[in-house]
């Protein structure tokens, strides 16, 4: 078989810059991130310096994903012998066990870690990743509020600055066990310390939306439009934007002038979403399609709305 | 009436939960839509022709899945097809038991088409060679969904459904799959999966 370097005509600086690049955007593109690392690995070792060992927690964690033991194995060994007493590594132990499905032994390795250690999050986001993976939905989200709420205590700005990902990991569970208000409230505590990310606002918006009623059609209503101003050609934020001030204006709750601001925003919405798909479709044949798609739906939903 | 699968359908929906191996991921399935409904068609399966996929990781999310479904119904008009069945792979391995969300859709879908199934992916034996139908299916009957027996009738063709998916699993097909999140991160990509369905037809 070809190797990486062959296929794609890259030399090994190119494979650890792109290695790079996807461990700083946090991609789980598991299968080619073995495909590049094993190579690097085992041909490039000896110039990779320094930049080797957290290419092998990398590739580690991938082969995990790839049920490729074999190759996991051998990272881990390394990292082992380099850094013997390492939490860290402690912890990719423990993600193996959980690869294995051997639960019980990984808690007991990320007990130890927090025993040593009991502000150790990722350990503590570990134990909780056990539970949501044997289903137990509800602990998981139990754990999480407890953990939460005690680092609220200690440190609130500090834990919301620096772990982003466990008040995302916090958003994301409850969207999918429906405790839609617990996700509401993770994303206004991200939404706090990001003030400048669009995807958060946006989120909420979406959350908001789901949890229905009048009262939170608007607030979505709302985050949508801050979204937009953050980033105006997030698609989703438009498409929300026009779905929600449509709902709105066909409530019969609302004044007549409620009603008619709702149809200003949906129909600049729509102007706005049709401008997108134009752009889009510049030059294809077949995205001329999706333009009409998109222009009949936007029609059809003002007949039904009005 | 029972559905039956293309093998462009449920190839599509395969490579859609193999592009995603961590996360749930659903979508539509649609068939043809009859002209009119002849006298002895009961009992006549209803032939799901294709699949739309739709999201990965989050699921339950209102807004988008609305846009998604109006959008997809408008294109089912122009194409003279209609929305019969909807399809879901859930992020646990172990777990292939149609949800809340699930069923929220496809009493929806069930307006417009009383017929409506749910069909759920069984993850634990999604393999390279497909020798088994990985798939579960639901109908609903007495307000209560339940799962059929999954034969090959089921299939429109099989053996040439598993050659095809197989064949394209190997392939990495499944990295150019395109669903309605990665519509909406870049317009470009087309929900439709030109490049994938013509694919599927050079195999059969």
């Amino acid at each position: 078989m070809a190797s990486v370097s062959e296929m794609y005509d890259v030399g090994w600086e190119e494979m650890r810059d792109k290695l790079r690049k996807w461990r700083e955007d946090n991609c789980r593109n598991s299968e080619q991130i073995v495909d590049v690392g094993e190579e690097l690995i085992s041909e490039h070792a000896s110039k990779l310096g320094d930049d080797i060992w957290i290419i092998y927690e990398q590739v580690m964690i991938a082969a995990l994903d790839c049920s490729r033991d074999d190759l996991a194995l051998t990272c881990l060994q390394e990292l082992r012998k380099q850094f013997p007493d390492s939490h860290r590594v402690k912890r990719l132990s423990g993600m193996r066990l959980e690869a294995l499905e051997r639960y019980d032994e990984a808690n007991k390795h990320y007990d130890a870690i927090l025993q040593d250690d009991p502000t150790n999050t990722a350990a503590r986001k570990r134990k909780i990743s056990i539970l949501k993976a044997q289903g137990k939905g509800t602990e998981a989200i139990r754990e999480l509020n407890e953990y939460l709420e005690q680092e609220c205590l200690r440190c609130v700005c500090c834990v919301k600055m620096t772990h982003p990902q466990l008040y995302q990991s916090a958003y994301c569970f409850p969207c999918h066990f429906h405790s839609y208000g617990k996700a509401a409230f993770c994303l206004e505590e991200l939404m706090m310390t990001n003030p400048h990310n669009h995807l958060y606002c946006e989120q909420y918006a979406e959350v908001k939306y789901t949890q229905g009623g009048l009262e939170n059609l608007e607030l979505s209503r709302k985050y949508f439009a801050q979204a937009l101003r953050l980033n105006n050609r997030n698609m989703r934020a438009l498409f929300g934007l026009y779905m929600s001030a449509s709902h709105i204006a066909a409530s019969p709750k609302v004044s007549a002038k409620v009603k008619k601001d709702n149809m200003k925003y949906a129909a600049w919405a729509a102007t706005q979403i049709n401008r997108a798909y134009k752009m889009a479709g510049r030059g294809t044949k077949e995205n001329k399609c999706s333009m009409k798609t998109v222009e009949e739906m936007l029609e059809s939903m003002q007949i039904t709305m009005s | 009436m029972p559905i039956q699968l293309t093998s462009q359908a449920y190839c599509k929906m395969v490579l859609h939960a193999a592009k995603y191996p961590h996360c749930a991921v659903n979508g539509l399935l649609v068939a043809e839509k009859t002209k009119e409904k002849k006298k002895d068609s009961h009992g006549e399966p209803v032939l799901c022709v294709d699949c739309v996929p739709l999201f990965h990781g989050t699921l339950a999310l209102a807004p988008m899945l609305e846009v998604a479904l109006t959008l997809i119904d408008t294109w089912c008009k122009e194409n003279s097809y209609v929305i019969a069945g909807y399809y879901q792979a859930n992020e646990r391995t172990k777990d292939s038991r149609p949800n809340q969300v699930a069923e929220k859709v496809a009493a929806r879908i069930s307006e417009n088409f009383s017929d409506a199934a749910i069909v759920m992916l069984d993850n634990s034996r999604l393999t390279m060679s497909c020798f088994e139908p990985i798939v579960l299916i639901y109908d609903h009957h007495e307000n209560k969904w339940k799962s059929r027996e999954v034969t090959f009738d089921c299939f429109e063709d099989w053996s040439e459904a598993q050659k095809i998916t197989s064949a394209l699993l190997e392939g990495r097909s499944y990295e150019n799959l395109i669903d309605f999140d990665n519509h909406l991160d870049d317009l470009r990509n087309d929900w439709t999966n030109p490049v994938i369905n013509k694919s599927v037809l050079d195999l059969c």
